[in-house]
């Protein structure tokens, strides 16, 4: 049982990795955003493997389907953010929000 | 387990195409093949409603909303990625995975189990009674959530 969950726990370390090297590397505001995406859905994964090795699935599902509400509530609001800026700034380029100015 | 396995590889892979893909459009169709594994995933775990979740919710909804904000944020203009940060991933994906493993490897068995409590009840049972409060949270975040896309898209004032 303990084995699998070292499995899934690789796993969604990788997405996590993936994610976060996205987060360091891009500039396109849209694209930073999916990395955020990709270390949720590692966590997300991680949650539930938890629980499924512990016997607990049903408080993991519980959970995971709270994280899923509140992503959607985190996308809605991030995007909204991101065509402001694309209005203000009239472009998708993460160095361009460096000028707090006007 | 060898399905297991193999989807959770696809996971991985699509969610690496929707980071590196230079089509935005593509990158969100990736991210939703992403969700989608992950949803089957789900299932095969013994989670049935995490997966309907997962795949209608964050395949769906969130995968529309991604592609209408790269719509309306279009025009022709690309943002110009460093080529180096392109070119050091795999590197960097393939060491991390290495170190990954061999972390894993060694913590094999070491972690002592804990406790687990026997569970009982429904799905319904767990959500409705055990995480009450969890619901109150989402209810407040929902509210947040619309709240602040109203506060963004508002209409300017004339004095503005």
């Amino acid at each position: 049982m303990t084995n699998t969950w070292f499995l899934y726990l690789f796993f969604s370390l990788g997405l996590i990795g993936a994610g976060v090297y996205a987060l360091l590397a891009k500039r396109n505001l849209v694209r930073l955003f999916i990395g955020i995406e990709v270390i949720g859905k590692g966590v997300s994964l991680l949650l539930l493997a938890t629980g499924f090795a512990r016997d607990n699935v049903l408080m993991a599902q519980a959970m995971v389907v709270t994280y899923i509400v509140i992503e959607v509530s985190v996308v809605a609001t991030a995007l909204a953010l991101i065509i402001n800026v694309y209005r203000h700034t009239k472009s998708l380029d993460i160095r361009k929000l460096a000028k707090l100015k006007g | 387990m060898i399905v297991q396995t193999a989807l959770l590889v696809g996971l991985v892979l699509f969610s690496g195409l929707a980071l590196f893909l230079k089509d935005l459009i593509r990158a969100a169709i990736s991210l939703a093949v992403a969700s989608l594994l992950l949803g089957i995933v789900f299932f095969r775990m013994g989670a049935p409603y995490a997966g309907v979740f997962e795949i209608s919710v964050v395949a769906g909804l969130i995968t529309v909303l991604f592609i209408l904000t790269i719509a309306l944020t279009n025009t022709g203009e690309e943002v110009r990625e460093s080529k180096l940060a392109n070119l050091v991933f795999p590197l960097f994906f393939v060491i991390f995975i290495a170190i990954d493993a061999f972390v894993m490897k060694g913590l094999l068995q070491k972690i002592p189990a804990l406790p687990a409590a026997a569970e009982s009840g429904t799905f319904g049972d767990v959500l409705w009674k055990g995480r009450t409060l969890d619901l109150v949270g989402q209810i407040a975040v929902i509210l947040a959530g619309v709240f602040s896309v109203l506060a963004l898209f508002r209409k300017r004032d004339k004095h503005d």
